[in-house]
């Protein structure tokens, strides 16, 4: 939720790139920390595993600068794709302002695709929100794949609620920052909204968030009016694949992490702070930063993430204690790593 | 305020937004200063449940504040949600302990957290003890602090213009 400070003279907001595994929303993220001026932007830091699949988040700070006097910010987040750490992407979600989903064009992801949109519905439920309230955006990632889905198809089978959608080549940089700017647009003006007495805009009591605010962004197609359906109605769960057969099956266009680090101790969780030179959009390879995190976190036992992931969805109670527990090892690692590394302690 | 059930969608969405003032940051930044002062501790950060920074007093030096914010909210939600999971409902602090700096994490108020570092010149238990004590202290300031502003206008009219603006210049 907005952060609106008068003594800092900020507003503070939170956009969450949310959807299925390997979509690209970690690259999405380095990519604007790489691109954007330097005084807009702070340190990427993630929590990941070993071999760069996001664990809890990816986080960035993007300042917009001063907007009417109030220094502007948006907390940048990715969410774990994996179904198994729905327990920790849910966490994340708590609190977002705007969600760009990130969808995978491969037309073997559509199922993915499609149940990561319905998992954002129901965790948005969960926290009592509705989705057609909430500024968001698609993303059709991966466009470069030859047996790209077609954006109409695409669009009819998960784009239910008729938001902007963009067509991205995320790992080189293409359409990244068209729907990031669409989105900060919808969230600001969600913003401005509220502030607007309904006295003075009746009509923005009406389902305007949904309806795409695309200012200037040219997305690739401007979708309908924001459809009046229920979210239980929207995409259907059918024929979901399960993700738990996944790790097989990962891209070979992700390389094996280069343990730049090997010296150290293995952990099975890291929380690096990744430099803008670590990677370059056009090698998809997953160079591991220099920069791990405290060491000896790593417990015998401790699933490897990227392995199997059996996990159930719900229910699951002691595999969501046992996830939460990782993460929260590499979560206060970070924390801990964080202060000591900038000679705080 | 009222029933958030009752409300319009823009009544809720100011409801659920977190607006902090210049005359409560002054007094949580006196309340701050003064428990540091008791405490011996060395630094105290006030950081919303979002992750955001909302006021800090005392040692600090060059530090990203955004991403500490941001860690700290993650790995305070992170094990509230494994109390929970466990049957505790009423989990509200956690301790971090360092060969020799500690980081004390206490909820206050629901909606913000307040993160304690200090090392050995303090014990945990000094810490804890004034950490309550400012905690409750702090819940009387928003508690006051919404019933004076509950509905204060928020951003002028020009920011959305200007926002638009920002968002060319940063994005073109
Ligand atoms: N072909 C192609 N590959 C891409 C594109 N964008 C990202 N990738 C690759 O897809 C893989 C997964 O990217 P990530 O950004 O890590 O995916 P993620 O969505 O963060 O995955 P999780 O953290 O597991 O949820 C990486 O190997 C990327 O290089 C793209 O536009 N086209
Ligand atoms: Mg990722």
């Amino acid at each position: 939720m907005v952060q609106i400070n008068f003594a800092l003279k900020e507003v503070n907001c939170k956009i969450v790139f949310y959807g299925p595994g390997m979509s690209g929303k970690t690259t999405n993220l380095e990519i604007v920390h790489q691109k954007a001026p330097e005084e807009n932007k702070g340190e990427l830091t993630s929590i990941s595993t070993d071999g760069d699949r996001t664990l809890f988040f990816d986080f960035m700070p993007l300042d917009l600068g001063n907007v009417a006097g109030m220094r502007t910010k948006f907390q940048l987040y990715t969410v774990p794709g994996q179904v198994y750490y729905n327990s920790t992407r849910k966490l994340v979600l708590q609190g977002v302002d705007g969600v760009i989903f990130v969808a995978d064009s491969d037309p073997e992801k559509m199922p993915e695709n499609i149940e990561s949109y319905q998992n954002l519905i129901d965790n948005l439920t969960e926290y009592g929100k509705d989705i057609r309230e909430l500024p968001h955006v698609i993303q059709y990632n991966k466009r470069d794949l030859p047996n790209a889905m077609s954006v109409e198809e695409m669009d009819r089978q998960m784009n239910k609620f008729g938001v902007p959608t963009f067509e991205a080549v995320a790992y080189t940089g293409e359409g990244v920052f068209p729907t990031l700017k669409t989105l900060a647009g919808m969230v600001l003006e969600s913003i401005d909204r509220m502030d607007s007495r309904s006295s003075k805009r009746p009509a923005a009591e009406a389902p305007r968030t949904a309806a795409p605010a695309a200012r200037g962004a040219q997305p690739t197609r401007t979708a309908a009016p924001a459809a009046q359906k229920k979210p239980a109605a929207a995409p259907q769960r059918a024929a979901a694949a399960p993700a738990t057969q996944r790790a097989a099956a990962a891209p070979a266009t992700r390389t094996a992490p280069a343990k730049a680090a090997a010296a150290a101790p293995a952990t099975a969780a890291t929380a690096k702070l990744k430099t803008p030179a670590a990677r370059t959009p056009a090698t998809p390879a997953r160079p591991t930063t220099a920069a791990q995190a405290a060491p000896a976190t790593r417990r015998p036992g401790m699933p490897a993430p990227r392995a199997a992931q059996p996990a159930p969805k719900k229910g699951g109670g002691m595999a969501m204690v046992v996830g939460l527990s990782v993460l929260l090892i590499a979560a206060a690692a970070g924390v801990v790593w964080f202060f000591s590394s900038n000679n705080l302690l | 305020m009222g029933n958030p059930n009752k409300m319009s969608r823009n009544e809720k969405l100011r409801h659920d937004r977190l607006t902090f003032y210049k005359d409560d940051i002054e007094q949580i930044d006196k309340l701050l200063a003064e428990f540091l002062r008791l405490s011996g501790a060395k630094c105290a950060l006030l950081i919303d449940k979002e992750g955001h920074l909302v006021t800090k007093r005392g040692e600090l030096r060059t530090i990203d504040i955004d991403t500490i914010s941001a860690l700290v909210a993650g790995s305070f939600a992170a094990t509230k949600e494994m109390a929970r999971l466990l049957g505790e409902e009423e989990f509200t602090a956690m301790y971090h302990q360092g060969e020799r700096d500690n980081i004390q994490l206490g909820l206050v108020g629901d909606r913000t957290l307040l993160t304690i570092l200090f090392d050995d010149r303090t014990t945990v238990g000094m810490v804890r003890l004034y950490a309550n004590e400012t905690a409750k202290k702090l819940a009387d300031i928003y508690r006051a602090s919404q019933e004076r502003h509950g509905d204060d206008p928020g951003l002028g009219e020009a920011y959305g213009q200007d926002a638009k603006k920002s968002l060319d210049k940063l994005f073109d």
